[in-house]
């Protein structure tokens, strides 16, 4: 495999993470447009560990992965207040917010950024990605997933039935902001530099928009969702200057011809039946 | 039923479209070829950098090539998009050097890309050479490979103010930064502050930095501080384009006081903003040089330029345009020079011959004077205190980077 | 008047040491609060632009940031050609209002039904092409006025006020009282509202439906037009990407005057604008962006309805 392929695997890999982060928190019907931010606290926290205080990656990652939980979960409270767009809108605030303090964050180099970190393989990140994958497939096979899809559909009548929607929606919280982290941490350690600007409302919505494209009810959608947004672009280099508009363009299509996403449940089942057959 | 079938098909077909990246591959061409790649940044907010780079090497490869080629080969330059973006710039290392095999790469652009592409040049054991990042230590950090055709803003500051302190009679000032931006925060926050110490220079507000950020519309509160602050003069750390903005919004509140900054206000677009506000910074080239060899570059690469859409009708070739050419040459000097054969096998040989022909150059002819390579892989070549007023640069001193100061200019 | 500078008082020598610090002080403050009302005036056009869809129909249009860079070079254009300001004005909203109607039919009625987070990707994907559309014919370079073109000024003391900037504050006015007007007192007023209560019974009631939507889009692309214009004009240099961070910072805004009343934004661009303006000239301007979307969230939080908003009963049908 050429350098070149590893590291557009690698980009999938992190963005995977990403996507599923946003995935995750989505199951509950709750849209995050700040997890970027998330993101941001898990390069960070993960960076300091290993490069200032010599922890070894994965150590430092699931540390970073606890401490964003945490902050995932506090955010998690406030936000049972919020629906839809309104909460979407106090997320992307609470990525800004990051970002902002990073960029006065001048321990850690602020505006200038931070070094210092090892480079690490394709196949470590890629542990992770699949590791993450098939734990929130496994969930998806399980009961809880019953529960957390009542949750999403009818939050009143989940509750009715003896459902606790605030330990679920508050729990998908602290789990995508705890995935998100282990993103931002792989990504801080791919590119071995980080600064604020990596973790903008753009990348937020680059990770919306891999669970959208991939398609939102199924977990794997985020992974066809990453593989896309990774791909497409360098797909279009032949484009020239019109590359990034064609993108818009393809991404509008995208959605109009199939607004649930490229793979949904009953594609799956399809896909299944047909291998079978 | 079938018509949503259909709809899935349709985007499985997108989809496994997609899914064929780049499946051609490069191309390699039987008869022996030279190639050389660049990163530019030809979409996004520097897209007329990118695209003034990529006609400049363009018009380089066909100099090259209308005069035999190199040692008998045809030079061909694989020119990538980032999109100013630093990811896809690592990404396009990684293509240039493993799939592409080229033996050597100019650029990238910015500074935030050069910190993540130098890395990788290391683990490919490829040179980049960044044609205009300027934030200190970025090459230094990314040794023997990277190397900048830049040279460090800490090192221009320190001609740079002087001149600014003697030409306008300046004893105190007022710095403003844009906080967003990795080299400008570095540059108004850490190297203005202390160059300004070092030459007497009080800053006004030192104990309370003004900041904004990349993209920012209004910096009318941050003009009406340093108005009241009254200084002498005002450092402006902010790439071009947002420098313009600064300067407008003092011109609108009449602080009509002398700027200095870095070879990131270096442009004709700034000159337009307020012609009456002197603008003081150091640069490696501008478009007004005398000499033959600048004219000649700039009247040969002009009217390349005009052909672009999208760029003002009055572009002029950029500093960072004769950058990206000076790298261009020293490469296929390098290839001249070295016993670089091109052969696919000989491949790894030929970088690291490029590279120690670098490390090691002296003397080279670039457009503003000899050009060598400093222990931190920055340049060591001659660079002008250029003066802006009234729509035109002007050259006021010549200095030189050399650690001495003079030697190797 | 060419070059606005050597009319200007320059110097603080002018009120000091002779004139107590706090006359200064007082004067400087003045000039800050032009100054926050100038960008409060920007803040309200695009906040009552987002507001506008957001109000009636629950969608957040991200491409409306592009709309304003659009009706800034839209404005540029006929400046550039030499046509007067109302010219440029009116080019510039009805440019944004074409586009917007463009966004609506392919970018929000497709999606009616759908979850909010499809149409707010779709005006993303129309974001994107119009940053590139306008990189690729422009170019990212600044565009500049090569002078203002209304460079006169008013000084009280060392503050000024320049004329481009009392045309920002009069049009703003002018405009947010055509949309009162427009929205309160006519037929399509009655109309929007009703949609925006409730789109099915509306349409029971013969309301056209399809037809309010796309009169919402292109209302909402004509303000984010028309304060491209203003603000192309005020700062005389605009680029491809000057809707981004301006984009977000009006979302703040509408956010904070509440989105169930369009008002909100009225009240709200001017507060965020004096806001902006003071975090940078007595607290630190590192932080500003720290304070305004700190304050989103604290609005949101204690009053999810926004600063005029009323009732919460709305907010979960919205989504």
């Amino acid at each position: 495999m050429s350098m070149y392929y590893a590291g557009i695997l690698s980009d999938i890999g992190i963005l995977l993470l990403g996507a599923l982060s946003v995935y995750i928190i989505l199951a509950t019907g709750q849209l995050s447009l700040g997890n970027a931010g998330f993101m941001g606290i898990g390069a960070y926290i993960t960076s300091w560990l290993t490069v200032e205080a010599g922890l070894p990656i994965t150590v430092a990652l699931v540390i970073a992965a606890l401490v964003s939980g945490a902050i995932g979960v506090a955010v998690g409270f406030p936000a049972l207040r919020l629906k839809g767009i309104y909460l979407a809108m106090a997320t992307l605030g609470f990525g800004e917010v990051v970002r902002s303090f990073l960029l006065n964050f001048a321990a850690m180099g602020g505006p200038e950024g931070f070094h210092g970190m090892h480079h690490i393989s394709t196949g470590y990140i890629w542990t992770w990605a699949v590791s993450v994958l098939v734990l929130v497939m496994l969930i998806e096979a399980s009961p809880i997933w019953l529960e957390i899809r009542a949750v999403r559909d009818d939050e009143t009548a989940a509750g009715l039935v003896g459902l606790n929607a605030t330990e679920i929606k508050v729990g998908a919280f602290g789990c995508g902001a705890a995935v998100a982290a282990i993103a931002g941490g792989l990504f801080a350690h791919h590119h071995v530099y980080i600064e604020p600007g990596n973790f903008s409302f753009e990348r937020s919505v680059d990770l919306v928009l891999a669970v959208i494209l991939g398609g939102s009810t199924v977990a794997s959608g985020a992974l066809a969702g990453a593989v896309m947004l990774v791909i497409l672009p360098e797909y279009l280099r032949f484009l020239a200057e019109w590359r990034f508009a064609a993108f818009g363009a393809l991404l509008i299509a995208m959605l109009l011809v199939r607004r649930q996403g490229l793979l949904d449940r009953a594609l799956l089942r399809f896909a299944w039946r047909g291998s079978r057959a | 039923m079938t018509s949503s079938l259909t709809k899935v098909l349709g985007a499985a077909g997108l989809a496994a479209a997609l899914s064929g990246i780049i499946a051609s591959g490069p191309v390699h061409a039987a008869s022996a070829e030279i190639v050389l790649g660049a990163i530019v940044p030809s979409s996004g907010p520097f897209a007329e950098w990118g695209r003034t780079n990529t006609a400049t090497l363009q018009m380089l490869e066909k100099q090259v090539n209308d005069a035999g080629g190199v040692n008998g080969a045809k030079l061909r330059i694989v020119i990538l998009d980032d999109a100013t973006k630093p990811a896809q710039a690592t990404n396009d290392l990684r293509k240039l050097a493993g799939d592409d095999h080229v033996l050597a790469v100019a650029g990238p652009l910015t500074s935030s890309a050069a910190e993540v592409t130098f890395p990788v040049a290391n683990e490919m054991k490829v040179v980049a050479t960044s044609q205009a990042s300027s934030k200190p230590g970025v090459a230094k950090n990314n040794r023997p490979w990277a190397f900048r055709n830049t040279i460090d803003e800490s090192v221009l500051g320190r001609a740079t103010v002087p001149y600014y302190k003697k030409a306008f009679n300046i004893k105190s000032v007022a710095i403003i930064f844009d906080a967003k931006d990795a080299t400008a925060a570095t540059v108004g926050s850490k190297i203005m502050p202390g160059l300004m110490k070092e030459n007497g220079i009080e800053v006004l507000n030192a104990n309370d930095p003004l900041s904004f950020n990349t993209g920012d519309l209004d910096v009318s509160a941050q003009v009406t501080k340093i108005k009241a602050l009254n200084p002498d003069g005002v450092v402006v750390s902010a790439d071009y384009s947002q420098a313009v903005t600064v300067i407008r919004e003092m011109k609108r509140q009449g602080v009509i006081k002398p700027v200095v900054g870095s070879t990131q206000l270096i442009s004709s677009a700034i000159l337009k903003a307020a012609p009456e506000i002197p603008i003081v910074a150091p640069a490696t080239f501008y478009a007004s040089m005398p000499g033959d060899k600048p004219q000649t570059f700039v009247k040969e690469l002009t009217p390349l330029l005009h052909k672009i859409s999208g760029l003002p009708a009055e572009i002029e070739p950029s500093m960072y345009d004769a950058n990206i050419y000076e790298i261009g040459s020293i490469y296929i000097d390098a290839i001249k020079k070295a016993g670089v054969t091109g052969k696919p096998e000989d491949l790894e040989a030929d970088r690291t011959k490029i590279r120690d022909y670098m490390t090691k150059l002296s003397g080279f002819p670039g457009l503003g004077g000899p050009i060598a390579f400093n222990q931190d892989g920055d340049a060591i070549k001659a660079f002008y205190i250029v003066q802006g007023q009234n729509g035109a640069w002007e050259s006021k001193v010549r200095g030189c980077s050399a650690p001495d100061g003079k030697h190797g200019c | 008047m060419p070059g606005a500078g050597p009319g200007v008082p320059k110097t603080r020598s002018n009120a000091t040491p002779t004139s107590p610090i706090s006359f200064w002080d007082a004067f400087v403050l003045i000039q800050q609060l032009v100054n926050g009302l100038t960008l409060g005036a920007v803040y309200t056009l695009i906040a009552l632009s987002f507001s506008l869809v957001m109000g009636v129909l629950g969608v957040l249009n991200l491409a409306i940031a592009e709309l304003f860079m659009l009706g800034g070079y839209f404005g540029f254009a006929i400046l550039l050609a030499r046509l007067p300001l109302p010219v440029a004005l009116v080019a510039g909203m009805a440019g944004a209002a074409l586009v917007a109607a463009i966004v609506e039919r392919i970018g929000y009625q497709p999606f009616r039904g759908a979850p909010v987070v499809t149409p707010m990707l779709s005006t993303l994907g129309f974001s994107i092409i119009l940053q590139n559309v306008a990189t690729n014919v422009w170019g990212s370079d600044p565009l500049q006025l090569s002078d203002e073109v209304l460079s006169g000024r008013f000084n009280i003391g060392p503050a000024s006020i320049s004329a481009i900037q009392l045309v920002v504050l009069s049009v703003t006015v002018l405009l947010v009282a055509s949309l009162a007007f427009l929205v309160q007192q006519t037929s399509i007023g009655r109309a929007l509202r009703a949609v925006a209560e409730n789109r099915d019974v509306a349409r029971l009631l013969g309301v056209p439906a399809g037809r309010i939507t796309l009169i919402a889009f292109m209302l909402s692309g004509s303000l984010a037009g028309a304060a491209g214009v203003l603000i192309g004009v005020h700062y005389a240099a605009i680029t491809p990407y000057i809707g981004v961070e301006v984009g977000l910072k009006a979302i703040a805004v509408m956010v904070i005057g509440g989105t169930t009343r369009i008002w909100g934004s009225l009240i709200a661009g001017p507060l965020i604008g004096i806001v902006e303006v003071m975090t940078v000239a007595y607290v630190g301007s590192q932080i500003r962006d720290f304070v305004v979307y700190g304050l989103m969230i604290l609005i949101l939080l204690l009053r999810p309805q926004g600063l005029l908003g009323s009732g919460r009963g709305d907010q979960s049908q919205r989504v």
